[in-house]
């Protein structure tokens, strides 16, 4: 147990570990498709500061 | 399903995002409330819009474009830029999580930062370098096209950091680099008339401190989510 600790690798098998990887991946693009790209005016509005911050081509 | 790795992913994502909002105020928005005086100042295509006479400052104040009454949630400036940080900082989190996860590699507090490094460069360094941080008013290209730029330019130097980093082969790395800088070949859409009501120095000035508070938040996302995994989700992934 110790030595996985150190480890940079996971040793859980790929299937395992999909649903997870692709549940969280679509979960992160849809949240950053909202705040950063959406042509919603609402959410352009108040995510304004922030996309121009973080370099999101606005306006 | 991987619970706990996932709220361990969000978790570090929101406390990223907290950090981030006061980060953005020292210099990032100041900026931004700076260059919307000219954006009401009228830009378009002249040079002497600054309002350099006394007398005529009447015309120019700053403070009328600060009330328009836009459609966004109503928490204020400073609550709706939080709110948008904790979700934009959750969701990069949950992207970087993700691409861990498919790769087999673990994030760790000792490796976090790397994590986060490559999330700037991808997220941030590597587009700004042909299409820099904007501020409001500044005359840019059409918006759906810098947007497909923009996603495109991501998504090969994500795929051109995972060759260059983690494949040993020398073709790979190549390969690597070629993504990498095959958008700035192509090069960014770029706006026809470059005369703008934005002084350059205000531009220029944003363009860094935009790149350097996103480097510190991408340095924190990384650590936190190294620091949440290790803590919260490492009984899940050793099997």
């Amino acid at each position: 147990m110790a030595t996985v600790r150190t480890s940079n690798t996971i040793s859980l098998p790929l299937a395992s570990r999909l649903t997870t990887a692709v549940v969280s991946l679509l979960l992160g693009v849809f949240i950053i498709y909202g705040v950063g790209l959406s042509h919603s005016e609402t959410l352009h509005d108040t995510a304004h500061d922030t996309r121009h911050s973080y370099g999101f081509p606005c306006h | 399903m991987l619970v706990k790795y996932l709220l361990a992913t969000i978790i570090a994502g929101l406390f990223a995002g907290i950090i981030l909002t006061p980060a953005m105020y020292v210099k990032n928005v100041p900026l931004i409330l700076h260059a919307e005086e000219y954006e009401s100042a009228g830009g378009g295509g002249h040079s002497h819009d600054t309002p350099a006479s006394a007398s005529e400052s009447a015309a120019v104040t700053p403070h009328e474009h600060a009330e328009e009454a836009g459609p966004e949630l109503p928490f204020g400036r400073l609550g709706n830029t939080l709110l948008i940080n904790l979700v934009a900082g959750a969701g990069f989190a949950l992207i970087t999580g993700a691409a861990a996860l498919f790769l087999g590699h673990r994030i760790t507090l000792q490796n976090g930062i790397y994590w986060g490094l490559a999330g700037f460069f991808i997220f941030n360094f590597a587009p700004a370098f042909s299409l820099a941080p904007e501020l409001p008013a500044m005359p840019a290209a059409d918006l759906a096209m810098r947007q497909t730029w923009w996603l495109i330019t991501v998504i090969l130097t994500a795929g051109g950091v995972y060759l260059i980093v983690l494949r040993e082969q020398i073709w790979a790395k190549l390969l690597g680099v070629i993504l990498i800088v095959a958008p700035h070949i192509y090069g960014a859409p770029e706006a026809e008339d470059l005369t703008s009501a934005v002084p350059p120095t205000l531009a220029s000035e944003f363009a860094v401190s935009a790149l350097a508070t996103n480097l510190f938040f991408w340095v924190v996302l990384g650590t936190a989510l190294g620091w949440a995994i290790q803590n919260y989700a490492s009984s899940e992934l050793e099997q």
